[in-house]
Formats: C-alpha cells, structure tokens, sequence
C-alpha cells in the first residue's frame, strides 16, 4: 500500500530545504531568527515564530527522512533516526541513552505519551530553583493550545497486551493507573513509533510543525551540526555548523547563520555541548551540570499467553502509584510504563548469551517487559550528571547514586509485584545474577537480597533533560523563566534543557508547551 | 593463512603489561591487518558461542546466518561515532594480539585455537570480572554481536516474528 509522504511532496512543491551534505561551497546563511534544533522545541518555536511573520532558518544536524524511509526495521531507523545509532551510553557505559537525531529530534522517534508537567515539579521549581510564571494554571493554556495542534487525546482504543498487564496488575492491587494520551491523528496501531511512524499518524514536529513552518517560508538546512556560536559582549553575531555525511562524519564545508535571535533547541546534551565549545560566560559554573535522565530499570515477565508486545500502540496505560510518594524531594519516586518489544531492542537491553539468551529470545512473543523511570533531580543524593567536552565531542558522567539503587530496589518490588499480580508465570529483574523468579514470595525475598550495581544492572534512558537550567536567580540558572539568556540579549533555548530537574513524567508536552508560551512572547518582543 | 599468522606472531617484550591497556593496545602484532582489517576472523569464532542456541540448527543455514551477522557487525562498527570506534578497534586489537589476549584472558592463545567452553570461559570471567575494563569489554562485544545478529529478518524466525506487510513498497 502506497503512504503519501508529506515531506516528499512539500519539497516537491518547493520547500526551502538544503542538505548541508550536498553543498559544493561554505555558505552563509541570514534570518531573522536562527534556530539550532528542529525536535520538540525547535520544531514549536519554529512554527510559531513564522507565523508572526518572522524569517526563520531552521539548522538540524542530522538528516531529513520521511515516512517513504520509514520501513519498521530497527537496522535502518536507528542509525538514521537516532544519535550514535541508539547506541549513546554514559562515560562510564552503565546506562544506555535513546534519544534522536534527525529532522523532527526525538518527536520522530518518540512513543507518543504526551503528559502536562506534573505539578509537584512546577511547585519545586518555584519554590526551590526561582522559575517564575510557570504554575500549572498558567501553562494550562499553552497546553491545551499543543494538545490541540498536534491532535494529543486519550487513546480510545484497548489498550495493546503489554499495557493491558499492567493496566491489570494495577486494578488487581489497587495502583493508580492512567489511559495516555497521545500525539496521533488517525493510528495505525501497528507499534513502530520508535522506528519513525510509516503512515504519518504520529503528530511529530516532522509532520506539522516543521511543514507548517516550511510551507510559510522558513528554511531548513539539515545535516549542518552546530559546532559554536560566535559572540561578542553581549550579543551573539553568527553560528557556526559543519556539514556531516550521512554517517555524521565531518565534511570540509562549513555553514554560517546570522540572525537577529538566535535559539539553542539542539537538546539537553547538544545544547550544554554547544555552549561549552562556545566558551560561553558562565561564571557560577552551570553549563552542562545536572543533566537528568529518569535513568530506568526493566522487569521481564513470561505469560502464557502471546503478549506481542510489538504490536499495538506502544505506551497507552502508565501507573503513577509511586512517583511522588515521598514527596518532591524525599526517596526517589518512579513512573511505570511498558516499553515496545522489538528484536534489537529486547536482545540488547538484557543479559546473558548463548544458551539463556536463546531461551529467552525464544519467548519473545510471551514476553511482557515493565519499565521504572526513576524520577531524578529532587533528593539530595541525586543531582544528575553532566555534560563534559572531549577530544571528538563531548561524554556524559551521570554516577548512579546510593539514592538510585534504593529506588530500584524498590522498583525491581513493584514491577515484579504487578506483573505476578497480572497473571504472570515468571519474573526476571534485568540484572546479571537474577534467575527466572516463579511467585511474588519468592521475588521479594530475591530481589530484597539481590545486588544492584552499575555495569551489573541494566539502566537505560529515553528522557535527557536539565544542563541548562531557566529561573530568575542567575546563581542556579542559564536563561530566565521565559528561556532568554541571562548573559545574551539575543540568545534563548528553548528545549529540555531548561529542566531544573526531571519531570517524573515524559517530556514531549513540557517541552511543547513551555516552548509555545516562551516562543510567543519572543515574537511579540521580535515583532514589536 | 591466518592461523599461521597468529602462531608465528613475535613475542612483545612483557614489562608493558604492567604498564597496562593504553600502553600496549595500539599494538597490532598478531593479524596481518591487510588480511583482515575488519576483523571478521575475530567474530567469526565469537558470534558463535554469544549466539549458541539462537543460531539455526542447519549447518548451511548456521554458516549463512554468521556470514550475515559478520557483514552487520562490519557495518555497524562503521556507523559508529569516532570515539566509540577507537575504543572498540582498541579492544579488538587486543584481541588479535598476544599481549592483548594475554592482559584480558590471561593465555596468548589465540581466540580460534581455543574450544567452545573455553570461550565461555573468557565470555563468563569478563562478564563476572570486578575490573569495569572487563565487563565494558564483555558487554561491548555482546551488544554488537546482538543488534548485528537481530538486525537481520532472516534470524528472526525462532522469535515467530515478522514485521507488518502492509508497505510492501518499503523493503
């Protein structure tokens, strides 16, 4: 069956699009508003400063793919969708990171679970990092305003097998459990959302924000990496990018941007990195620390019956039973969702090899797998990690705190205690030493007693945040609460960098609202 | 030919072993690079034992499957950012080396002269080491070999999955 492909036909009727790949000579480039970053950030500001009639280049550093190469194959959409081809670790390897890296960020690659910030994380942030104007009651509007242009609502559907365990083990022990929301318009409920949605249902910022912006004039220039800014008292004067071949490897022609404004949205890793290499003024000592990554655990389940956790929407039931119990700052919290089950993923994000791996593998159809994202930031004992500059880019130290392990020592409790609660045969914590478990008895003494240690214990991220944190005391933040630099008239960011902690929820929506609201007053100051 | 490259390698003076990995993992003394500079002998004889059990049972159909895996991990060693690969060339390079093999196995044997569960061994004693270096190697390899191996529809069948056939129009 034949998809239209929006991109495909946007550009044939005359999109301004360059593929810095593909230029013969550096170039430089002149707008407006340059913006570094065209995920969930870039994308909404993109759009929304357009439409004020502002002109706009967008610079993305990976490539521009559509639905057409969107084939629902793990092989081809993670080197071209994400960063290191899904393969981005921490320095010191103990945790994995997704997170993407083409036209659309992470919005292309994302499951869809679209979340208003919780209001536990607002009401810290103002009271304890100094962001102002951001209570729930004023972000509503920006939110409503998202929800409705990327058509997020409540999936009506059942839910897949996978979610519906959970949804289970819940009801069965009394959990609070929530139907997601989701940013798609007209699903397919086929379970790729992670590979690049094949049939455009997936309301990434690739098929509204970006082509709204395009169709009204904006430029995008992709595969051009941001290397620096160059700036000059207090004013920015131009930016810096470096064309890269599809393997990202550097290519010798360089592109120059100047703008009137100019906005960082290249993410909570890219964004502290470029300003590092930039050497921006920092002198309370900010850029790059307390990176958040509601660092997760995994617990595998065996049914009886086929799971086919590949099918289906993959997130559409999540349980918030332990996610502020503590309170914002007391012992970590955890967010449960599930996770799709697709065959690189399953085989790389659990342990073992030869004969165990191949019994596992064997089940993969009666696989149910849980997650706990682990909500960082708050507790005294988890201040994240950070962003550091090397020889080739840049590394992320994130340690795994005493704090952590007791969360998902608690974690490991709850998800094996719900997935036995939904009728599962056999439990396996993802942790090297940790045998299929048979009864909830017999997994709360086992998992009481198990060991927990980095490199031992599988932790992974979807959820980069912090490194450049907003509020109005310049001690404890970059840019101000409307995201505006406190050191550069003409310099904002605008993406999930500006988190002063995580969010204990997803952060698409966050990063879409916020941005509406920050974008606006911009274009109003732009258009003045 | 590339056996006997291993046997009649030179030996290395041993004080660099003291002086630890960094030192002596540019070193590249046992494989003749221009025979095999994307070290698919090396993974030859590991994506087996990784892999036992989730490989097919029919040999033409085992050896097919391999060959698969081998040109994927080639590909996916390829794509790799630039730091990732100089690590990785710095493990494999170990292991094509005597001194290498002889600081991460404690035996310069090389890989191919050893059985089955003498890999399993050395897969398990990395896999379980308190060195970091060791587990980051064991778990490095793993995941290589894994997404290499999974990357491919054609291994897929012992999982009973296929991926939807509705856009035949996207191979």
């Amino acid at each position: 069956m034949a998809i239209e492909d929006p991109i495909v036909t946007g550009l044939d009727s005359g999109w301004a699009h360059i593929n810095a790949a593909q230029l013969s000579e550096s170039q430089t480039l002149e707008a407006d508003v340059v913006i570094v970053g065209s995920g969930a950030g870039g994308g909404v500001a993109a759009e929304i400063l357009t439409q004020a009639g502002l002109s706009v280049i967008i610079v993305e550093g990976g490539p521009l793919k559509s639905s057409s190469n969107f084939n629902m194959e793990e092989r081809r959409a993670y080197p071209d969708l994400y960063q290191q081809a899904a393969g981005m670790k921490t320095a010191d390897k103990a945790i994995g990171i997704f997170q993407g890296r083409a036209v659309g960020g992470s919005t292309t690659v994302n499951w869809t679970t679209s979340i208003r910030t919780p209001e536990p994380a607002l009401e810290y942030w103002s009271q304890s990092k100094s962001v102002e104007g951001l209570s729930r009651a004023e972000l509503d509007p920006w939110f409503e305003k998202m929800e409705q242009r990327l058509n997020i609502s409540k999936w009506a559907y059942e839910p897949n097998r996978n979610n519906q365990a959970l949804k289970q083990g819940c009801e069965q022990l009394g959990w609070q459990h929530t139907v997601i929301k989701r940013n798609v318009k007209g699903c397919w409920n086929t379970g790729y959302c992670g590979m690049g949605c094949p049939v455009n249902a997936k309301q990434s910022m690739l098929v509204t924000t970006i082509p709204a912006a395009l169709e009204a004039g904006a430029t995008l220039v992709s595969q051009a990496k941001v290397m620096k800014l160059e700036h000059h008292n207090d004013k920015v004067f131009a930016v810096k990018a470096q064309a890269v071949d599809d393997n990202m490897k550097p290519l010798a022609i360089e592109v120059m941007f100047k703008a009137k404004h100019y906005i960082l949205a290249a993410g909570a890793i890219h964004t502290p990195t470029i300003m590092l290499r930039s050497k921006l003024p920092d002198p309370h000592e900010i850029i790059g620390k307390r990176t958040f990554l509601h660092p997760t655990l995994l617990s595998g389940a065996v049914f009886s019956d086929p799971i086919n956790g590949h099918s289906g929407a993959p997130q559409s039931i999540y349980s918030d039973e332990f996610v502020w119990q503590n309170g914002a700052d007391g012992e970590l919290g955890y967010k449960l969702e599930v996770p799709p089950i697709h065959p690189i993923l399953i085989a790389s994000k659990t342990i073992g090899y030869g004969k165990s791996h191949a019994e596992l593998m064997e089940k993969f159809n009666q696989l149910q797998v849980t997650i706990a994202l682990v909500r960082d930031g708050y507790h005294e004992n988890s201040q994240g990690g950070q962003v550091k500059l090397t020889e080739n880019g840049f590394a992320l130290d994130y340690p795994l705190t005493d704090a952590f392990w007791r969360a998902a020592r608690r974690a490991f409790a709850s998800m094996a205690e719900l997935q036995f609660a939904a009728g599962a045969q056999q439990v396996l914590p993802i942790s090297e030493g940790m045998p299929y478990l048979s009864s909830w008895n017999e997994a709360k003494k086992a998992i009481n007693e198990m060991e927990l240690a980095p490199l031992k214990t599988v932790v992974a991220s979807a959820h980069v945040m912090g490194g450049c944190p907003f509020g109005e005391d310049p001690k404890v933040s970059m840019v101000n609460s409307f995201g505006e630099s406190h050191y550069f008239e003409n310099l904002s960011v605008m993406d999930g960098s500006i988190f002063p902690t995580s969010l204990g929820a997803n952060p698409q929506l966050s990063i879409y609202g916020i941005t509406a609201r920050n974008a606006t007053r911009l274009a109003e100051k732009l258009t003045a | 030919m590339e056996r006997r490259t291993f046997i009649t390698t030179a030996l290395a003076g041993t004080a660099c072993i003291a002086l630890g990995v960094n030192y002596c993992s540019s070193d590249y003394i046992a494989v003749n690079k221009g025979l095999d500079d994307k070290h698919r002998l090396l993974f030859s004889v590991l994506v087996p034992v990784f892999l036992d059990g989730a490989l097919p049972d029919v040999a033409t159909l085992k050896r097919d499957a391999i060959n698969r895996t081998l040109d994927a991990i080639e590909h996916t060693i390829s794509i790799l950012p630039q730091d990732s690969q100089a690590e990785l060339e710095q493990l494999l390079g170990m292991l094509e080396g005597r001194l290498g093999l002889l600081i991460l196995t404690g035996s310069v044997t090389p890989l191919m002269m050893r059985n089955q569960s003498e890999l399993i061994d050395m897969l398990q004693s990395w896999r379980t080491s308190y060195l970091d270096m060791m587990v980051t190697a064991y778990q490095g390899l793993r995941e290589l070999v894994m997404a290499s191996y999974y990357s491919s529809p054609e291994h897929w069948s012992r999982l009973h999955y296929a991926k939807p056939s509705f856009l035949e129009d996207r191979p």
